[in-house]
């Protein structure tokens, strides 16, 4: 399957939120919605889903238009909430069964969630006895009932400890290893650097980046060079002294040392071989891969 | 329509399993069951359930019991002082003048002391007078008694003459072609206040598991899983027939009641349950509290739907408040001028002939006219009023926070696609 967001423009009011953003998204690669508070990842899922209606533009799943209720979807908001008040199983084949599964498969799969989760003891319990950790496990088994086909998980890992959090990432990459189409938006960059194939950028309305991680930071750390010292205390002095001798080198100090911008100039050999000439006490010379957080704050940060 | 009748059964459920509603229902029943049963429960104490029989002697009958601690002022005559040993017993007290008798009062050896004159003219003294204190009216009772019998004594009559003189009437008869106001008057009414009970409380209960659904945030995900159609008129038949089971289950046990016990009730009661619950009366009744009952479950729907908070429901839903407080108060308005034009007006606007409609019915005859256009357009504000809350359901499902004008509501409402 391949999930295309073409043109779509939403105003509330008079302000518009999204500007004609465009991406897509294929079966069987998680792909992260990544984006600072604000910039519109909630909206446009939330217009994917239809629970607002764009101004323009269109989603299409293999060429035809989207119908997000006539669809086998896992949808977890933003804001999520169930009936505080009312049974676990019951409520959640409920849920099962208005996304059209029959009343046994409706339980069979509500059940089966809840003991992945190890919550069975608490089947018959409302809600609203559980811990707040837990319940969050509840919302997000309510997404997977009834064997989604597509997956839009909107900030799923928010308000997960580690231990679940990582029961959480292996459920994803099951249903990314059985093809299914999964979306999601998160502020945790180390998730979805572990999760997803691909990600898309979205800032301040507009798509900055979208497609394959690994090429993404290839791409950004294309023509870079990590370098960092034994002694940090001479990575300042070390970078003014390559720029002098490499003129067009650019040298960033970062936490780990110096990332060494080439503009495109094939100096790999030659700066390692000006580095042995002046005995610096090197640990670690090499190619550049960004980290995702590092590819967020470069793209969005400043700009905001 | 699969996806109506799951969301219908998952909220009938809710409904029906709610541990208050099932306390109040089981307390409704008891006191119906115990109001059903209550004049038999009143022989069961009284005794043989018999009337107490009227004795000719009527001074006899209070002074064997009748007239208890009580105590009198000796009368100067004997023949009166006679009269008196025989109405309040021998061992009542006797005083020789009015200081002494209240003494005895405010000492408590007595609670009413009698003064009573040779021409048996009286007064009854107490120290404290209890509400429901009647042996001051059964002495003047005995003694009119007399007073009569010596009246008619000195007319040369006997009272069995009396009685065959008072016992002379023109037979007659009344026919009702239409409806009998004084036989269909009580019964209208606590019909009405039957539904009145029932808009409140289901139509709050309706509006509180909306908006509660939207503080809690599970509105978005049932948004996405299926139409907001089916979510409210899912809801709304829900409670509706919550309404029917749980309210009808009272009326179920009410019939069962007076079936039971309707050998033990008076013919005027009998008379007015049987003779005003016509067929055509219960079917006005039926149709016009139904679907009245319904409109207002959507107007609470929509309402509730409109708060983003639990807190702020009560405010919300004001409005249909007042609006139905002013229906019930037209409604009662016209239970005593069931053919003024306010009334008429009344019995045909939706809001109002829920209860109006009813009343008027029960109490007047209804043209047919007014009645199929009361028909016509409650079926109308029905239809009109579920597809508004639907569309304010799910302008509802999108707007949190700030608070919106209704009309403002409205107007977005139907101006929203889908």
């Amino acid at each position: 399957m391949k999930l295309e967001v073409q043109n779509i423009t939403k105003s509330f009011g008079d302000k518009e939120i999204l500007h004609g953003i465009s991406f897509e998204v294929n079966s069987g690669r998680a792909m992260g919605f990544l984006g600072r508070n604000g910039a519109g990842k909630s909206t446009t899922i939330r217009c994917l889903m239809d629970v607002f209606h764009q101004d323009s533009g269109r989603f299409l799943l293999d060429g035809a238009v989207f119908k997000p209720r006539k669809m086998r979807i896992g949808y977890l908001p933003e804001e999520r909430g169930m009936y505080q008040k009312n049974d676990i199983l019951p409520q959640l084949a409920y849920f099962a069964m208005l996304r059209g599964a029959s009343k046994k498969d409706a339980y069979q799969s509500a059940s089966d969630w809840i003991d992945y989760f190890e919550l069975g003891d608490y089947k018959n319990k409302k809600l609203e006895t559980l811990s707040k950790g837990n319940q969050q496990k509840i919302q997000i088994a309510q997404a997977f009932l009834n064997e989604p086909d597509i997956l839009i998980l909107d900030e799923p890992f928010s308000g997960l400890d580690p231990v679940n959090a990582q029961v959480f990432k292996d459920t994803i990459a099951g249903f990314v290893k059985q093809g299914k189409l999964v979306i999601f938006s998160s502020h945790q960059m180390s998730y979805v650097e572990e999760v997803c194939d691909d990600v898309t950028l979205i800032h301040q309305g507009d798509i900055v980046l979208t497609g394959d991680l690994d090429q993404i930071k290839r791409e950004e750390g294309r023509d870079k060079l990590l370098l960092s010292l034994s002694d940090p205390r001479q990575t300042a002095a070390l970078g003014d002294q390559l720029t002098q001798a490499f003129p067009g080198l650019h040298s960033t100090p970062v936490e780990d040392g110096l990332i060494l911008d080439t503009q495109g100039q094939d100096l790999q050999g030659a700066i390692m071989g000006w580095l042995a000439g002046q005995a610096v006490p090197l640990r670690q010379f090499g190619l550049y891969e960004p980290s995702l957080t590092d590819i967020f704050i470069d793209k969005v940060g400043e700009k905001a | 329509m699969k996806d109506f009748l799951t969301v219908f059964k998952f909220e009938l459920k809710t409904q029906l399993l709610k541990r208050s509603g099932i306390v109040t229902m089981v307390i409704m029943m008891v006191i119906v069951a115990a109001l059903t049963s209550l004049p038999r429960i009143i022989n069961l104490f009284s005794g043989s359930g018999e009337p107490a029989a009227v004795t000719e002697d009527m001074a006899i009958n209070a002074g064997s019991g009748g007239i208890e601690k009580a105590g009198y002022l000796a009368p100067s005559d004997e023949q009166t002082q006679a009269l008196l040993v025989q109405i309040l017993g021998a061992q009542a007290p006797q005083y020789p003048d009015r200081e002494s008798l209240e003494k005895a009062l405010a000492d408590k050896d007595i609670e009413v002391g009698f003064i009573v004159n040779p021409d048996l003219s009286y007064e009854a003294v107490y120290q404290d007078r209890a509400m429901m204190e009647d042996r001051d009216t059964t002495l003047g009772t005995v003694l009119t008694g007399i007073k009569k019998e010596q009246a008619l004594i000195s007319h040369g009559l006997t009272s069995t003459d009396y009685a065959a003189i008072e016992g002379t009437k023109a037979e007659g008869r009344t026919t009702v072609l239409g409806q009998n106001s004084l036989n269909s008057y009580w019964i209208t009414f606590i019909l009405m206040i039957l539904v009145y009970f029932i808009v409140l409380m289901y139509g709050s209960s309706v509006s509180s598991i909306i908006a509660r659904e939207k503080d809690s945030r599970t509105m978005e995900i049932l948004i996405t899983s299926t139409r907001p159609g089916y979510l409210i008129i899912g809801k709304v038949a829900a409670a509706g027939l919550a309404a029917l089971i749980q309210f009808g289950s009272i009326i179920l046990v009410a019939v069962i009641g007076f079936q039971l016990n309707k050998t033990t009730y008076p013919p005027e009661l009998l008379m007015m349950v049987q003779g005003s619950l016509t067929p055509a009366y219960v079917w006005s009744y039926i149709f016009f509290s139904f679907f009245g009952f319904i409109l207002y479950l959507f107007l609470y729907a929509a309402l509730g739907s409109t708060v983003s908070k639990m807190e702020d429901l009560a405010s919300a839903t004001g409005l249909i408040q007042f609006l139905f407080v002013a229906a019930y108060m037209l409604a009662t308005m016209a239970a005593q001028m069931p053919e003024s034009t306010v009334a008429v007006v009344g019995s045909i606007i939706p809001f109002t002939s829920i209860m109006v409609m009813p009343i008027r019915f029960g109490l007047v005859t209804v043209s047919i006219s007014q009645l199929v256009l009361a028909a016509v357009l409650m079926l109308a504000f029905v239809a009109f009023f579920a597809y508004l809350s639907i569309k304010i359901y799910r302008w509802g499902s999108l707007n949190y926070g700030n608070k919106t004008k209704l009309s403002r509501i409205v107007k977005e409402a139907l101006r929203r696609e889908g």
